[in-house]
């Protein structure tokens, strides 16, 4: 478990620099420098008066299992919502006056969100679950054209599959 | 005096208080306030709001859930891989994996262009799509996700409903009056659950999902 600034909670009062004993917490970046942070030490942590540093795990349990039902009853609607942005997307492309293409637009993302949250609870909210794992290996083995991001989805394997 | 309740946020309004912030005087009936009068709160129109004598029972589900209990689970369209890719893609963001979060940000991007392209001639074409969402589709989720006590499911389902319903109100909304709806006033989107706001500044949390205003994009005016 290493340490992470969220920035937006950060009230620069530097405490993080006083106890870290490698000097990770102090960047040019705002990040704490991850190389050098000392898994678990926590000091940082403890002493931020603004609660702006927590830790990441490294390795996470396995994932709540979803139902066949649930999946299928949930996949018909991330479909819809999917169907839907496209539509907005079309109107967006067409709008012929700005109040319009910006009501598309703000229905395009929000049924994007829509669909990202049913999915996220069909089984694929953690990045570095046996899920999703399993649906990249399965990416790789399909047949795919030529535009398809091989190159990114063996790179995904190798970084989430050493966690 | 009754009370009524807001469907998308829970607000309530009170005849006996009114609301004095906008000009209802206490004592005003439901049925007295004016016909464009909105959800304090939300935005929301009267025709979201119920009575709150009302029964909080779901009404039963017409449609079977086993009704596809014997096929194989659909492959996942281009669209829905866009966006369980840009998801992942948070997900990893969250974490601070910079590099997984563009690498899932690539494949949404290849999905996205793949994507089957739909033209539409106008706004009329999405009403019925979120008609027939809530009154088919979300039901049915929802009883599955209540059979096998499926809380993160049943969450999703309730956001996502309540958004459904915002997007109907602002459809008819904007049949009725054009781009007028929008010209001087801003548009938020909620950056977690998807609700969409009208107004000069976004309300403190989102009046669906509860997250503070930060989180509330303004979508920013393009000259066309």
């Amino acid at each position: 478990m290493y340490a992470v600034r969220n920035i937006r909670l950060c009230t620069k009062d530097c405490l993080c620099l006083y106890v870290c004993p490698t000097g990770a917490t102090d960047t040019e970046t705002g990040q704490i420098d991850r190389a050098k942070c000392l898994s678990g030490c926590r000091a940082c942590v403890d002493a931020c008066p603004s609660h702006a540093i927590s830790l990441v795990p490294e390795s996470y349990p396995p994932q709540q299992e979803k139902k066949d039902s649930v999946t299928r009853a949930l996949r018909l609607l991330a479909a819809s919502k999917a169907k839907q942005e496209q539509l907005c997307k079309g109107l967006e492309q067409s709008a012929g006056t700005e109040a319009s293409r910006r009501l598309a637009r703000a229905m395009r993302l929000s049924n994007r969100l829509m669909a990202e949250d049913i999915l996220r609870e069909s089984g694929y909210m953690l990045p570095q679950s046996k899920n999703v794992q399993d649906l990249l290996a399965d990416m790789l083995s399909t047949e795919q054209d030529d535009a398809f991001p091989r190159a990114a989805v063996r790179r995904l394997l190798e970084l989430l599959t050493q966690q | 005096m009754a009370k009524f309740v807001c469907s998308i946020c829970g607000y309530t309004y009170d005849e006996a208080a009114g609301s004095p912030d906008q000009g209802i005087a206490p004592g005003t009936r439901w049925e007295d306030l004016p016909e464009d009068w909105t959800c304090p709160l939300c935005g929301a129109p009267k025709s979201m709001f119920e009575g709150q004598t009302h029964s909080e029972e779901e009404p039963a589900s017409a449609v079977p859930v086993a009704r596809e209990e014997q096929e194989e689970l659909r492959e996942l369209s281009f669209g829905e891989m866009a966006a369980l890719c840009s998801n992942l893609a948070k997900g990893c963001e969250k974490q601070y994996r910079a590099e997984e979060a563009g690498l899932f940000a690539e494949l949404a991007a290849y999905y996205e262009g793949r994507a089957q392209k739909r033209a539409a001639k106008n706004f009329s074409e999405l009403p019925p799509l979120i008609e027939s969402d809530l009154k088919a589709e979300y039901p049915a989720a929802r009883e599955a996700a209540t059979s096998e006590r499926d809380r993160g499911a049943l969450r999703a389902l309730t956001w996502g409903e309540k958004v459904s319903r915002i997007l109907v109100s602002l459809l008819g909304k904007y049949q009725n009056q054009g781009d007028e709806m929008l010209n001087g006033t801003n548009v938020y989107v909620c950056e977690i659950c998807g609700f969409i706001y009208l107004g000069e500044t976004p309300p403190a949390v989102c009046p669906v999902c509860k997250v503070p205003s930060l989180k509330l994009q303004m979508i920013a005016k393009e000259a066309v």
